[in-house]
């Protein structure tokens, strides 16, 4: 505890200095906090908007469907949509039937693909269907109302209440066509699935394709991503009465989301450290120039009785208060810079007139954060031992003062 | 048995590719309770021998004993050890820790030893008064007066009562009233508290207020009265 004491009134012999490597220290806690809270905050946007409007967090396939995605590998869920339902942590189970076709209005036609959708359950948890108004939302399972993508609507030279044609091949090996009425247009703002979204029910869908009761897909959408780790094995473990079936993370789900995702975070990481090493060598820097001025001082210590080892103690004491201070001062500053992008956020819309599509997934231009506290927490401690770190030399150096000689020194 | 003894001790320092002899092959005994003055004009060798008694250097040839022990070779946590709880030091230029008060500066090396806090400062109060600085305990190096941070440096030799206190041209840097006050004060703990003190000095007042003069020469023992 004295040599606490003694390091503390140590640090502040040159208050300037140890001013200044503080303010460096806990601007770059509060940098690195605050930019991967943005990250994760933006990433989380992304993943939950990517989810609820793709695969969900969690998603069912036939076995053979996920790399071939063939409809004819189209499966019956039986009871699996109420069981997984019944699980904690689900918000809606979500089955679709994905058939590609081509449409046709009196004037354009276009390829698409048709999917059917149970429309209740869907509009709970999508956010482009959630934004629709009442009117141009499907109304059931089996009737003849289409939402298309805004682009296909445009292509295909239609409007609201119109009639147009989809024709597609059956499970037979048929062609076979019906007729639809546009209810509605979403806007997604990603070009692919805007010229061929064409939503119908999914029983008119199935009916159509001969598949009825089949899917290709039960997209599970969960309360918030944490209860991945819960439901994935219950997941699991339901689908072993399902041989043919396999259950994909979103990650395995959306590659390019999660692999977009998965880069910016490391590249994120690397300027990360270089910040945090080019700080380590100033408290390096700090720390050697206040063991060489205090050169005679430690040699006296050593001479009245204190052991190498003490001296490297006190050494290292300096750097453990330096490290501490800063990382509780820049954790409050990250804290505060976090809170500032949570609420008020950095919004693109100033910079940017397109729409934004990070990995295949569209994004809010107005950038918010969102707290990762086990990060903040792990890369303070990290700032910590980087702190410890920067005091191996000068300890080093300070242990190896001879005091004879240092006491001679001027 | 003398408190400290060297034997035929020689210390030699490499300088380019010559050497030095800063001490050669003299032999000293100081009996527990002397007090004596180590003279001789600058580079005779007194600090480097004051260096050798204090181990806080080692002799390329000879023996150093202290209290019975040998301590020439003895490795450095051992020396360190023995430094700490055998010896006190006094130095020319006051070396007390700026950052320090008076009194934490007095105590460092009990708390070096692990005395309790309550146990040192006690122990401080005690030698404050008797040194003539009762009321400046919480006062900072900066905030006293030469001889005034002289005796706090006294204070922290003698914290930890060690058999001997080595102190190395401690009135140099006073003016002469400090420096008589200075000599009276140790010579009173050395009759009083029967510690024995070692000094280096070619101060005349110094060393007429010695029991025993050590005049040295190069290095070499000149005389012995």
């Amino acid at each position: 505890m004295d040599l606490v004491l003694l390091a503390w009134k140590n640090l502040w012999r040159s208050r300037r200095r140890t001013l200044i490597t503080l303010i460096a220290l806990s601007f770059s806690l509060m940098l690195v906090q605050a930019f991967h809270n943005l990250s994760y905050g933006v990433y989380s946007a992304m993943i939950d908007s990517g989810v609820r409007a793709g695969s969900g967090h969690l998603v069912v396939y036939h076995q053979d469907y996920v790399a071939s995605r063939d409809e004819q590998f189209s499966f019956a869920p039986g009871q699996l949509r109420e069981q997984l339902s019944a699980l904690a942590g689900v918000a809606e189970v979500l089955p679709r039937l994905y058939l590609p076709g081509l449409a046709q209005s009196s004037r354009e036609s276009r390829g698409i693909l048709l999917t059917g959708v149970i429309p209740q359950a869907e509009q709970r948890v999508n956010p482009f269907l959630r934004d629709l108004p009442t009117d141009q939302q499907l109304e059931s399972l089996s009737g003849r109302q289409a939402i298309l993508g805004s682009r296909l609507l445009k292509e295909l030279q239609l409007k609201i209440g119109n009639k147009f044609v989809v024709t597609l091949q059956n499970a037979s090996g048929d062609l076979v066509s019906e007729m639809f009425r546009v209810r509605g247009a979403v806007q997604t703002g990603i070009k692919t699935i805007d010229s061929s979204l064409l939503m119908v029910g999914h029983q008119r869908a199935a009916a159509l394709a001969g598949l009825p009761g089949e899917i290709h897909e039960l997209a599970i959408v969960l309360q918030s991503q944490k209860f991945e780790r819960l439901v994935f094995p219950a997941l699991q473990q339901l689908l072993k009465n399902h041989p043919q079936q396999v259950g994909l993370s979103w990650e395995e789900a959306m590659p390019n989301l999660a692999n977009a995702i998965r880069l910016d975070y490391a590249s994120q990481k690397f300027i990360f450290i270089i910040l945090l090493l080019i700080v380590t060598i100033g408290v390096v820097n700090t720390l050697l120039m206040s063991v060489m001025e205090r050169f005679r001082e430690f040699g006296v210590i050593l001479a009245v009785g204190a052991s190498a080892m003490r001296l490297r103690l006190l050494v290292f004491s300096e750097a453990l208060l330096l490290g501490l201070v800063s990382m509780l001062l820049g954790s409050a500053l990250g804290s505060l810079a976090t809170w500032y992008l949570q609420e008020v956020g950095i919004n693109l819309r100033y910079f940017i007139d397109e729409t934004l599509e990070f990995g295949g997934v569209v994004f809010d231009p107005v950038l918010r954060a969102a707290w990762d506290r086990p990060y903040m927490l792990q890369i303070a401690g990290f700032m910590l031992l980087l702190s410890l770190a920067a005091a191996v030399y000068p300890a080093i150096k300070a242990g190896r003062i001879k005091p004879a000689e240092a006491m001679r020194h001027h | 048995m003398p408190l400290i003894e060297l034997k035929s001790v020689s210390k030699i320092y490499p300088l380019g590719s010559q050497q030095v002899i800063a001490v050669d092959d003299l032999s000293l005994s100081i009996e527990a309770g002397e007090f004596t003055v180590l003279a001789g004009p600058s580079g005779s060798g007194k600090t480097t021998l004051l260096n050798l008694i204090g181990c806080l250097d080692e002799p390329s040839r000879g023996e150093v004993w202290l209290d019975g022990q040998e301590v020439g070779g003895a490795p450095q946590p051992q020396l360190a050890k023995l430094r700490l709880r055998k010896i006190g030091f006094i130095f020319q230029s006051y070396n007390l820790i700026p950052v320090l008060t008076a009194a934490e500066n007095a105590e460092f090396t009990l708390m070096l030893m692990g005395v309790p806090k309550s146990r040192r400062r006690q122990r401080v109060v005690e030698l404050f008064a008797e040194l003539g600085l009762a009321g400046l305990e919480e006062r900072k190096p900066s905030d006293l007066s030469g001889g005034q941070q002289q005796r706090v440096a006294i204070a922290r030799a003698m914290a930890s009562q060690p058999a001997v206190v080595l102190a190395d041209e401690p009135t140099a840097s006073l003016d002469s009233q400090a420096s008589e006050e200075l000599l009276a004060l140790m010579r009173r703990l050395n009759r009083e508290q029967g510690a024995t003190f070692v000094f280096s000095s070619h101060d005349p007042l110094v060393i007429s207020r010695a029991q025993r003069v050590v005049t040295l020469r190069d290095g070499r023992l000149e005389s012995d009265r």
